[in-house]
């Protein structure tokens, strides 16, 4: 009886999980965005998104809004990453554990307690409600890019950069020449898992009273409409956004491999 | 796979004894599928010092949840066993989409507006005659609802229908300004377009909603009319009053939309919660409410030591109740379970129970009471005047009862008509300037919403 049981049936209960709450839905949602209120086939809200200026408009913010967070965090945690991975510091893995704690409180509760500090120091924050945003989503997201950064840095060969001194580099160029390309696939996940978010949490907008709306807002006043159909439509456009930032992304981290292999 | 096997010969036998328990569960037992705002019922629990003790003796005291109590009262009083299924909504769009997906329940407890959509949908059943048959005892809800709700209930009609055939009031209150004492005048409090008052800059908020932004936008738009003696004195106020407050007409969507951009700009924030604690902490001076949320804002920033005041402006106020519907679907002609339900609002319509839920929730019931004192005398208890200087409050409109001449005053101290009183039972001249709003059809939704959108979102255009 035994080699009737592969490990492939473990896979079963996963399989379940995907094809009932991802596919399923997926399925759901592409009906919904390709049809009217009459249950016909359409894509006239295909074409109302692209020919509205607002929505459009919202896109660009959202991606504007992701870009900069995205940036932001990236300059806050490279240095970081590389000074836990790579300085001479004892017991790194304590400091690494502060860096990660905030992610174990959940991100209502620390933007609530953000919103304090920020009424605090500026008095009136809605004055400000773009860095405000900024402000919340680098501290909510930062981790997110502290953590790949810091993997891939980590395991690094020190031998390479050793290799690059000897043959005369400066601590400078043996950086730019050998640790940061080596380091790319960790800032394209560290990218990957700050920026989409990052696009569609209106949450944290929501919270420090950024009246603007991003793509997440947007989609939901359609479905506060009852507009089931455009609200479906922006869903697997945005989805199609995604996939192509992972495609794009994806072969950056191909390309990374590949540079690493070329240095090996 | 010797295990899968087996699991998949149990598997059955489970589903089918899951099955048959559940059978078990609802054979003996009528099931009522209850679906409510959250936070909207006593769900007991209180402590012995907040009991409410009547003058008449009377104490009431939340021991368990309404809903879990119900199930007792409907057993000892009609010896059959009821089970309530007892679920929470957040908002009135949220229950629309539920049901639109395929969720059932047997009573809801909407919004105006949504009770409408429903009745023009044909999805909702009538209450039967003996529900309105006031010599049964135990029609709490006939004997002791307002005579102004029911009125407003029988008044107002959709395809035909009175409301007051599908709909039992729960809830009701209007919207309008909480300000602090403080920072704001009265006279600037006194008109919509405090909203929009630069004096005031980012230090106001408004509801996060179309519905009540637009509300209070076109107010300000119709300001000049809303306020000429000529309209006021009409014979026809009250019916013209709806009418200007239910304008869909794109010209004034348009204007509407203008108004709430520069109110955008004005604002702190758009905010459906977040106001009562903002409020309270001093952090904002001017905000959108509704009444009972009014009434909770108040009491904590008291504690605050913060003063604020509820104010419905003069052009006119949002007149809002939730009622609760039973559903077709639901229902599904089992006279039983019709039954059980009319039960449940009769039970909350109890004169204690209204008034655990006054206690709890903090809005105002639809329940008066009747010829039973209760509710009036809870008021008085609330809002009787402390200090020497006193109004005289007449909410004779809203208690009185049948033929007797019974006047219904309170006693309260000076300023009550802006205070907790004021929120929770508005004076006659306040009641008169208030407007439902109605449900708009699918044509007049889609351009609100676009308005909306129009309002919050950033347009590509405006660079270049």
């Amino acid at each position: 009886m035994k080699k009737y049981f592969s490990r492939r049936y473990l896979g079963i209960p996963y399989m379940v999980f995907l094809i009932l709450f991802v596919i399923v839905p997926v399925l759901v949602i592409l009906y919904y965005a390709l049809t009217n209120g009459e249950g016909q086939f359409t894509l006239s809200n295909l074409f109302g998104f692209f020919s509205s200026g607002y929505a459009i408009g919202t896109l660009v913010y959202s991606i504007f809004i992701a870009s900069v967070v995205t940036l932001v965090c990236l300059l806050l945690a490279y240095p970081a990453a590389y000074i836990l991975a790579k300085g001479r510091i004892r017991k790194s893995n304590v400091l690494l554990l502060l860096f990660i704690t905030p992610m174990w409180i959940n991100f209502t509760l620390r933007i609530t307690a953000l919103k304090e500090v920020l009424t605090a120091i500026e008095g009136n924050i809605s004055y400000y409600p773009f860095l405000n945003t900024i402000i919340g989503m680098t501290y909510d997201f930062l981790p997110f890019m502290i953590l790949p950064l810091y993997t891939t840095i980590s395991k690094l060969d020190d031998t390479l950069s050793e290799a690059a001194q000897d043959l005369g580099a400066g601590s400078a160029k043996v950086f730019l020449k050998v640790t940061l390309p080596l380091s790319v696939p960790g800032i394209i996940s560290g990218i990957m898992m700050v920026f989409l978010p990052a696009m569609t949490n209106y949450v944290i907008l929501d919270m420090l009273y950024n009246s603007t709306f991003i793509m997440g807002s947007l989609i939901g006043s359609y479905f506060a409409a009852y507009d089931w159909h455009n609200g479906s439509m922006i869903s697997i456009i945005l989805l199609f956004i995604i996939l192509l930032v992972n495609i794009v992304t994806g072969s950056f981290t191909d390309d990374g491999a590949g540079r690493r292999r070329a240095v090996l | 796979m010797c295990r899968i096997i087996s699991f998949l010969k149990i598997f059955p036998v489970v589903l089918l004894a899951c099955i048959f328990t559940s059978c078990a569960d609802s054979d003996d037992a009528v099931v009522l599928r209850v679906c409510n705002w959250e936070e909207y019922i006593d769900e007991g629990g209180w402590e012995d010092d907040e009991a409410i003790e009547l003058s008449d003796g009377r104490v009431i005291k939340g021991d368990d949840a309404i809903y879990r109590e119900f199930e007792r009262w409907y057993y000892d009083t009609y010896n059959i066993k009821v089970k309530v299924k007892y679920s929470c909504f957040g908002t009135n769009e949220d229950i629309y989409n539920q049901l639109t997906i395929g969720d059932t329940f047997d009573l809801i407890c909407p919004s105006d507006y949504l009770i409408m959509k429903l009745m023009k949908e044909k999805k909702l059943e009538p209450y039967s005659d003996d529900f309105f048959d006031e010599e049964n005892e135990n029609n709490y809800y006939i004997k002791g609802v307002s005579p102004y709700i029911k009125n407003v209930f029988e008044k107002n009609e959709t395809d035909g229908e009175p409301w007051s055939r599908y709909a039992a009031g729960y809830m009701w209150g209007t919207s309008g300004i909480v300000f602090n004492t403080d920072n704001v005048k009265l006279e600037d409090a006194r008109h919509w377009d405090i909203l929009n008052d630069r004096d005031y800059y980012r230090r106001v908020t408004i509801k996060d909603n179309v519905r009540d932004s637009y509300f209070a936008a076109l107010a300000m738009n119709k300001s000049k009319l809303l306020l000429s003696p000529e309209f006021r004195n009409a014979g026809d106020y009250e019916e013209r009053l709806a009418g200007e407050m239910n304008d869909t007409d794109a010209q004034v969507v348009d204007e509407v939309c203008n108004i709430l951009k520069d109110i955008k700009d004005n604002s702190y924030s758009f905010e459906t919660d977040s106001a009562k604690a903002d409020m309270a902490a001093g952090k904002v001076d001017i905000s959108y409410q509704w009444s009972g949320d009014a009434v909770y804002t108040m009491e904590v920033a008291a504690e605050n030591d913060v003063e604020l005041n509820y104010i419905v402006p003069d052009e006119c106020g949002n007149l809002w109740f939730d009622g609760w519907v039973m559903l077709k679907d639901g229902i599904a002609g089992d006279a039983a379970k019709k039954h059980a339900a009319q039960a449940f609002v009769n039970y909350l319509s109890r004169p204690d129970n209204a008034i655990r839920n006054m206690y709890y929730i903090g809005y105002t019931s639809a329940i008066a009471g009747g010829s039973d004192n209760a509710i009036f005398d809870y008021a008085n208890q609330c809002y009787e005047a402390e200090g020497d200087d006193t109004i005289d409050y007449d909410i004779s409109y809203f208690f009185e009862d049948g033929d007797t001449d019974r006047k219904y005053v309170i006693t309260a101290d000076s300023g009550s008509e802006y205070r907790e009183l004021g929120a929770r039972y508005p004076d006659p001249d306040t009641i008169r300037r208030c407007a439902v709003m109605t449900n708009f059809d699918d044509e007049a939704y889609k351009r609100i919403n676009k308005m909306w959108i129009n309002v919050r979102c950033f347009n590509i255009k405006d660079i270049f």
